[in-house]
């Protein structure tokens, strides 16, 4: 029998919402559950309201569902706030002196002395081991696996805090199982398999170094910063130089410094750091220096939600830069997608002498999803920097060549010197004033749109083939997407869905194939402006219908995208 | 015995006749030339405007990059292969204003490469406004009431974030300045050369003369590991104005610990495939 149940854990910023969310995470995981997870959190440090949002199923999770099914509220303000978006019937887990609930509705209320078993057990501080404790108990997991757990994440505190913690969850898992024999949690049994868990964050920061990361410099800004702060606690272990630069305009011409020298460099930033680094972009697209742009939106302008989700950037990625020169982006739409991506990009990027960027958003990198594997041989690491022998005498940095792509050579090879710059140049990198350079520099750089056209696969096709309403999904929409064309087929509605990772080199014929003939097409998206549906618009000149907007910070659920749709057809 | 120049290009440099610019590349040819080195093994960064058209100018590597941002190239360029020798060549508007915030990063961070700063009081490329080095009261088009904004000291501020090597040279002075460069090269670690140099169209007052009548050598009484006889000796401006080294204060650079100096390079290490597997595995 399937199921499908959603547990939200609340509280504010400083109360241990990340610790405790993860634990059940991987609890969850390791008993082979299917997993979708996403995070709400505000901008600060201490108070304020948070929530992790962990669904649960025995099928595979795309997005997460509006209504929770159990609540577990560490503050009043999480029960104020969410009683009136649960579902019926739900449970609400809280502390009995802290928390109050008015009950309305089929609410099964565990009011348990949470903070008084902490105590107990050596310090209120515990507390968050007593509701794992619960938790367990509640949703008929092994009590062991949570000791388990707790006991290698706490293995470098002290003695006396891993006994006090494991104490308490063993007392918050007995507390429920003598108070709450009978209660009935729509959680079945799955065969017993562990899960991968993983985060959008991790599996580009993967990509990045199984596609031969070797540099990254990067100035903190939320959502990229997982990125950044991931790949330098490996740095050592996989011999990569990570450094936090003075700002996104030195981030942006370091990493173009090291890829001169032959090293696979990328940047991480948001919205604020991309505006910074438009011209070192710029440089990149003229000089031909390989560069991978990670870019995880968050809404704006100016610093806008600095912890929310939106897909805005979409305009100023496919024209940032002063100046015309080819790019690549992306918008891989899961953390799947986003780790085979992010190996492409680095490979594609060095390839073709380009800018390549990933346009993800705080949705893709704070949500973590349950996978099987990831293989990292699938897309192959590739070099494609020339090696001395290979390299024609005198060695021509901007050699014309009928691909557009000359020989990528890399400073300190004998008997080779050559010069990259930002100016119009001759072949050899010198400065030059002559309008047939010029043109002939200009139509080299663009000849790499051939190559670059038939790299990466086109749109991505899902649902039945002559669906006659389409709804088209670009980056980290695709899950919201994918699973209202699951709801509406379940209703015999006549529904598909494609979906975009490849933006550019816009794929203008396999769309055009896939979409000439359909009576909707109803694009997704987290902006105000429809900035991908216009795109679609102008370089397949299909006009589409009504679009699917959401710009509120928030990301996409089923849900959300049903109600709209319905409105629309009114 | 001299060396042959291998730096030396046949190209012509499109600067002005008489520029201070061709004194600066002269010599720092002869402080490659004396340092050994070969050309493929130099790497020269520069940003914009006049004395950042240098590295065409010279047989040798070039990343002639954006306005402001040669420091941060130079420090990425360094990372992926610390077996190049790093210099950074450019003009007083480039480094210390558009790319200021870079300059005091670039100390504090302590990359090995000499940085030589064509210092001229004046924007040329763009003809004629003040530059960050401009003395108080100087008129121009866009200062038409005269310089009012306090002139920016590199020297002192070097001295202050303990810049490994601080020096002053007068481009007229070659043999001297080449020196200056030749030891700035030996050292390990970020060394500044601002180089005074007469911008022959543009700037009407700190003319060669004018320099030539103010400039004198430190000697053997100046300690340059006195870091309060440094102070005073970067802030003498106007009648007398010392060239010379200024400072030293060794440190460790940013790459010591990541780099023996035999290793292989950045950009030539394998991509761990085995310890990348191990990072996914470790997330089940």
């Amino acid at each position: 029998m399937s199921f499908d149940l959603t547990i939200m854990i609340a509280g504010e910023a400083g109360q241990g919402l990340n610790t405790l969310s993860s634990i059940l995470l991987k609890m969850l995981a390791q008993s082979g559950y299917h997993l979708f997870a996403s995070q709400d959190y505000m901008s600060r440090i201490r108070g304020g309201h948070n929530f992790t949002k962990i669904r649960v199923s025995n099928k595979p999770l795309y997005s997460s569902v509006s209504a929770s099914h159990l609540l577990v509220a560490l503050n009043q303000e999480s029960v104020d706030l969410h009683l009136n978006h649960l579902s019926s019937p739900s449970i609400i887990v809280h502390d009995l002196d802290t928390v109050q609930v008015n009950k309305t509705g089929e609410i099964c209320d565990i009011a348990a002395p949470i903070r008084k078993i902490a105590v107990d057990s050596g310090n209120a501080l515990y507390g968050n081991s007593v509701v794992l404790g619960i938790l367990t108990a509640l949703l008929k997991l092994e009590l062991t696996g949570l000791t388990d757990i707790l006991k290698a994440s706490f293995v470098k505190k002290a003695a006396k805090d891993r006994k006090g913690n494991i104490k308490a969850a063993t007392e918050g898992f007995r507390y429920l199982s003598d108070n709450f024999q009978n209660l009935n949690i729509p959680l079945g049994r799955v065969k017993e398999k562990n899960r991968m868990l993983i985060s959008g964050t991790e599996s580009i920061a993967l990509g990045m170094m199984a596609g031969g990361l070797r540099f990254i410099s990067a100035y903190p800004m939320s959502p990229s910063t997982g990125i950044f702060t991931y790949i330098t606690s490996k740095a050592g272990r996989l011999g990569i130089v990570s450094e936090q630069a003075e700002d996104e305009i030195a981030a942006c011409n370091m990493a173009m410094g090291a890829s001169a020298a032959g090293a696979r460099s990328a940047v991480t930033t948001s919205g604020g750091g991309l505006s910074l680094m438009c011209e070192g972009i710029s440089l990149s697209g003229m000089a031909e220096i390989p560069l991978v742009i990670i870019n995880m939106q968050r809404p704006g302008p100016a610093t806008g939600f600095p912890t929310r989700t939106a897909q805005e950037d979409l305009d100023l990625v496919l024209h940032i830069g002063h100046g015309e020169f080819p790019r690549f982006i992306f918008a891989p739409g899961t953390a799947e997608e986003a780790f085979y991506t992010s190996i492409k990009a680095m490979n594609l990027a060095e390839k073709y002498q380009v800018p390549v960027f990933i346009l993800g958003d705080q949705h893709l990198a704070d949500s973590y999803v349950t996978l099987d594997r990831l293989n990292a041989n699938k897309v192959k690491y590739k070099s494609y920097l020339a090696e001395n022998g290979a390299l024609k005498k005198p060695y021509l940095r901007y050699k014309i060549t009928r691909s557009g792509v000359s020989p990528l050579a890399h400073y300190g090879q004998d008997k080779i010197h050559f010069i990259v710059d930002s100016h119009i140049h001759t072949e050899d990198g010198h400065i030059s004033e002559e309008m047939n350079v010029a043109k002939k520099m200009v139509e080299k750089r663009f000849r790499k749109l051939n190559g670059m056209k038939k790299e990466f696969s086109g749109p991505q096709y899902y649902g039945p083939k002559n669906a006659k309403t389409l709804f088209v999904s670009w980056g980290s929409t695709y899950g919201a997407v994918r699973e209202t064309i699951d709801c509406l087929l379940a209703e015999k509605k006549s529904v598909a869905m494609v979906h975009y990772n490849k933006i550019w080199p816009f794929p203008v014929e396999e769309s055009i194939e896939i979409l000439k003939s359909r009576k909707d097409i109803c694009v997704v998206e987290n902006n105000y402006q429809g900035q991908f549906e216009r795109l679609l618009q102008r370089e397949t000149n299909i006009k589409t219908g009504k679009p699917v907007l959401r710009y509120d910070g928030r990301p996409f659920d089923v849900q959300f995208i049903i109600d709209m749709f319905e409105k629309r057809q009114k | 015995m001299t060396q042959e120049n291998l730096f030396h290009s046949s190209g012509k440099p499109a600067w002005c006749p008489g520029c201070g610019d061709f004194g600066i590349l002269s010599s720092i040819e002869d402080a490659l030339v004396n340092s050994g080195k070969k050309p493929h093994e130099v790497l020269i960064v520069s940003g914009i405007g006049q004395a950042a058209k240098l590295p065409h100018y010279i047989n040798t590597n070039g990343f002639a990059g954006l306005h402001g941002r040669a420091l941060p190239a130079a420090f990425g360029a360094k990372a992926a292969n610390h077996h190049l020798q790093v210099l950074v060549t450019s003009g007083d508007g480039d480094i210390y204003g558009e790319g200021g915030n870079h300059f005091i990063h670039a100390i504090r961070r302590n990359i090995d490469i000499t940085l030589i700063v064509h210092n001229n009081q004046i924007y040329g490329l763009t003809k004629r406004q003040a530059s960050p080095t401009s003395d108080l009261g100087m008129v121009t088009k866009t200062q038409p009431n005269g310089v009012s904004t306090i002139p920016f000291n590199p020297l002192a501020i070097a001295i202050t974030l303990d810049a490994v090597f601080v020096a002053r040279s007068f481009s007229q002075e070659k043999a001297f300045t080449t020196q200056l460069i030749e030891e700035g090269i030996r050292t390990p670690g970020f060394s500044l050369i601002d180089i005074l140099q007469p911008c022959v169209s543009f700037n009407t007052i700190n003319t060669y003369k004018w320099y030539s009548e103010r400039v004198y050598k430190l000697d053997s009484s100046h300690d340059p590991a006195d870091k309060l006889q440094a102070y005073e000796k970067s802030s003498e401006w106007g009648d007398k104005i010392p060239i010379g080294i200024l400072y030293k204060s060794a440190r460790k650079t940013f790459l010591d610990d990541q780099f023996k100096p035999k290793d292989l390079p950045l950009f030539k290490r394998k991509t761990r495939m085995k310890e990348i597997i191990s990072l996914i595995n470790e997330l089940y």
